[in-house]
């Protein structure tokens, strides 16, 4: 058996699907440079009232809902906050006029992303998709019914999935897939034919459904020459078999065979054979969609972070919707903001420096704007739509991309979920999607790179480390386990404390040997830093990475490296609360001042 | 006149649903510790308390940062994850690791005024001050929670600052760190937790090791001397990085309060030794 899965009207499902309160509203999507903007779709409730695909914009603008008498308008419009979109639900079916609809704009990227969300249900499915059309797919269900039951109980788990990602569908499933896809566009719902009814149900359906299926028995047309002249055929057959009286199905299966064959050819024999339901053929199957993107457009710009953050919440729960249907989950998460072209060309300055203070990606599209990107690599897969909203909002409350934001892309890098639970006699760790929103609220505090581990780096300078993400050591480490009171422990080392940036000072000398010191700036913290050295031993001498110093191609950071001192290490008293501290200071060799490095603890 | 027993049970079912066991008295179990690092100091206190607040205290250089490296290294060592709430911005990591800090394991958050400049006009005016920082960061860790260790260094700071911190903010600490297994520790010049702190530490310096190659041996000034040990002039390890003349500290520790008695009866107190790493 064969499923067809049909998306009925798929642009305004692509559109209704990013705007889901526009479902219960007549919709249709203009296509087309001004001034040939014509009505390109429309669902059932435009139809109804009166409007029809071709219709210019000027008229499909008579069905439109004034502004100021169109709640959905205000409901649907991404600047408003939560809780107006909420209070506005209700009365909003009170004040939609039957004569009102709402026009949108097509938008390519949102049916792409529709139709990938459909393969990928689909593909969760059955691995035999074929990827007949946009918004149309046929699987075959050989083999399924293990998992699923008989083919109605399938054909309904079908409909729940499709409908977990945002798309309402039709679903045809017959004995071959033509007469599948037939019942699933002439149908509306779940249409189940068993073998040999074919011809009987799909009787009533008009001839015009047949023009697709009739389409893909034929092959690709291999040149642009030979789709016209198919084009052509077609409609001089409708044109045909609309002079002899044929406008369903029934009638077209009941003619004569060979005659029909004498007069329309070889392409009326595969028509007749596509109305009874006869016509046998295999799947062209397709591969999984390995790319994940869920793309938004905006009527209007959105200026605020916290509208934006509604529309990334819709985007982001599509997205872990369609990674759920593949058992898959997010390693590393792309945010892309086409900004205000308008906004762009007046502050494109003021974004490059934005950009560059935030290290974030601007990339200037004279004719449509700035993109602005910003990456969000995970330690962990995770999938859970509040976590990533979360991450989202708190990174770009800390990069905020500084003009109005006109359209949004999020691209998730896919990988295999966590599958190995920890174990339980492992000492407590923090959980990991908490973890990570901890870690950015703490980076929003602190700033960045000012939160994480220290890694040491491979010198003898001192304060030599580097700053890296803190991630969760899954693994245990080598060192003895399970330490107790009654555990000896090491012994307990003095440690440092030290002072970034390092305290200029100044030192006076007596018999070579430092004996009284001073700050040279002063520093309310650090008042301890003056009175008589008690003791002082030293100098320990100590350079590192003068050879860069030498190199023709160093730079200024490289240079920074460069360090030669002698240090001493001493005790000092403290004039004004008469306490001795141990300090480590140093000399810089180079210009001959000092330095208070750090004290010991 | 109702019996006691009567209008307790009438209030008890009457705020049931609202609060349970509105008037019975909690049992105070004794909490489970985990060691300090230090043998002597293991001794004198029982251990730093799982699920409550304690402090270190102390000067400068009397060994609070020692101290509390040696915790960490042995919370880590346990492979439980630590956060360090650094509010001067002066860990060393090299120390850590040579303490035996297990320095993946531990999440250092620098806390300081930083440079602004750098920072968007609309981050620079939401910007806080260093100890909001501390508290801020304080707060999300415990109540992320999760953290075997959570250590606040407030050593590096002013007393005075460190006394702005209202009490109301270690209540809240104290309550977040009640029900888990984490141990928040303090480090810093005063006690400033007052009756939130279950373990209170005072740390002394009562000597200073060091090399043969100091001038001044067996001096005493304002009660600190230096004593000299013969130590070889190569040393041993490879990790040496700086002067290495400092051999190492006499501390003497002393509890001010202790989860096990309510009041010290008499100053108890332990001495132990803080040895340089090379």
């Amino acid at each position: 058996m064969f499923a067809c899965v049909n998306i009925p009207d798929f642009p305004v499902a692509a559109i209704v699907r990013a705007e889901p309160l526009l479902r219960e509203h007549a919709v249709a999507v203009l296509n087309g440079k001004p001034p040939q903007v014509r009505v390109f779709a429309l669902n059932d409730k435009a139809r109804l009232l009166g409007m029809e695909i071709g219709m210019t914009k000027l008229q499909a603008a008579i069905f439109e809902i004034p502004e100021e008498e169109g709640a959905v308008a205000k409901k649907i419009d991404p600047k408003k906050k939560s809780s107006s979109i909420e209070l506005s639900k209700h009365p909003v079916k009170k004040q939609c006029k039957p004569t009102a609809a709402i026009l949108r704009q097509r938008s390519p990227a949102q049916e792409e992303s529709s139709h990938a969300a459909l393969l990928d249900v689909a593909h969760a499915f059955t691995p035999r998709v074929e990827d007949t059309r946009p918004g149309r797919l046929l699987l075959d269900l050989a083999g399924l019914e293990r998992l699923y039951g008989p083919e109605a109980a399938m054909a309904r788990e079908l409909a729940s999935r499709v409908s977990t990602v945002g798309l309402e569908c039709n679903i045809g499933v017959a004995a071959n897939p033509d007469a599948a896809m037939h019942a699933a566009c002439g149908f509306s719902g779940i249409t189940v034919i068993p073998a040999g009814e074919e011809t009987k149900r799909l009787g009533v359906l008009p001839i015009n459904v047949l023009l697709d299926s009739f389409d893909i028995a034929r092959g690709k047309p291999k040149t642009a020459v030979a789709a016209r002249e198919r084009e052509k055929l077609q409609v001089r057959m409708l044109d045909t078999l609309e002079r002899w009286g044929v406008r369903d199905f029934r009638t077209l299966a009941l003619l004569p065979e060979h005659a029909l064959a004498a007069r329309l050819g070889e392409a009326g024999a595969l028509l007749q054979r596509l109305s009874q339901g006869t016509c046998v053929r295999t799947l062209a199957l397709c591969e999984p969609c390995v790319h994940f993107e869920e793309a938004l457009e905006l009527e209007s710009a959105v200026e605020t972070l916290e509208p934006l953050s509604f529309l990334l919440n819709r985007l982001l729960e599509q997205l872990c919707a369609r990674l759920e249907a593949r058992a898959l989950a997010v390693q590393e998460l792309k945010l892309r903001l086409q900004l205000e072209p308008r906004a762009a060309d007046e502050q494109a300055a003021t974004l490059q420096e934005v950009a560059a203070a935030q290290n974030a990606v601007l990339l200037p599209d004279r004719r449509e704007g700035n993109l602005y990107a910003r990456t969000l690599r995970l330690p962990v897969a995770m999938r859970d739509p509040r976590v990533l909203l979360k991450l989202l909002r708190l990174d770009l409350a800390g990069h905020r991309p500084g003009a109005p934001v006109c359209k949004l892309w999020i691209t998730a890098e896919q990988a295999r979920p966590r599958s190995a639970q920890r174990g339980l006699f492992l000492p407590v760790t923090p959980e990991t999607e908490r973890l990570e929103v901890t870690l950015a609220r703490i980076t929003g505090v602190v700033g960045e790179r000012r939160a994480g581990i220290a890694k040491l780096l491979d010198t003898h300078r001192s304060d030599a480390f580097q700053m890296e993400r803190f991630v969760l050591q899954e693994e245990p480490g080598n060192r003895n386990r399970g330490l107790t009171l009654s555990d000896p422990p090491d012994v307990a080392l003095v440690a440092l404390r030290v002072f970034r940036p390092s305290h200029p000072i100044c030192v006076q000398m007596a018999e070579g040997r430092p004996c009284k010191l001073a700050m040279l700036t002063p520093d309310a913290e650090r008042n301890e830093l003056e009175g008589k050295i008690l003791w002082a031993a030293g100098p320990w001498h100590s350079s590192g990475d003068w050879w860069a110093e030498q190199s023709a191609s160093k730079s200024n950071s490289e240079k920074s490296q460069v360090w030669d001192r002698e240090e001493w290490d001493i005790a000092l008293a403290n004039d004004g609360d008469s306490s001795v501290v141990l300090y480590r200071i140093y000399r810089d060799t180079g210009t001959g001042q000092w330095f208070a490095d750090a004290s010991y603890d | 006149m109702l019996p006691t027993a009567t209008l307790r049970a009438q209030v008890e079912s009457s705020l049931g649903e609202v609060l349970s066991s509105t008037l019975l008295l909690r049992e105070k179990t004794a909490p489970l510790t985990i060691s300090t690092g230090v043998v002597a100091l293991d001794a004198l206190t029982g251990g730093l308390p799982r699920g409550a607040l304690s402090e270190i205290t102390g000067t400068a250089s009397s060994g609070r940062t020692g101290v509390m490296l040696a915790a960490l290294a042995g919370t880590t060592r346990r492979d439980e994850s630590c956060a360090l709430v650094d509010a001067s911005d002066s860990f060393d990591p090299t120390s850590a690791a040579a303490a035996g800090v297990d320095l993946d394991r531990l999440l250092w958050v620098r806390c300081s005024e930083g440079d602004r400049s750098s920072l968007h006009k609309n981050q620079r005016r939401t910007a806080l001050g260093r100890l909001e920082q501390v508290l801020k960061v304080t707060d999300l860790l415990l109540q992320g929670g999760g953290f075997g260790m959570v250590v606040l260094d407030l050593g590096g700071i002013p007393v005075a600052s460190a006394r702005r911190v209202p009490l109301t903010s270690w209540f809240r600490f104290r309550r977040a760190v009640e029900p888990t297994a984490t141990v928040l520790l303090v480090i810093e010049r005063e006690p400033c937790a007052k009756t939130c702190a279950s373990l209170v530490i005072r740390l002394q310096r009562t000597a200073v090791c060091a090399r043969d190659a100091a001038p001044m041996t067996e001096t005493e000034f304002h009660g600190w001397k230096v004593l000299k040990r013969a130590e070889p002039t190569i040393p041993p390890t490879n990790i040496v990085s700086h002067a290495a003349l400092l051999r190492g500290m006499q501390l003497r520790a002393e509890v001010e309060r202790s989860w096990t008695e309510r009041k010290p009866m008499h100053s108890v107190g332990a001495r132990f030794e803080l040895r340089a790493a090379w």
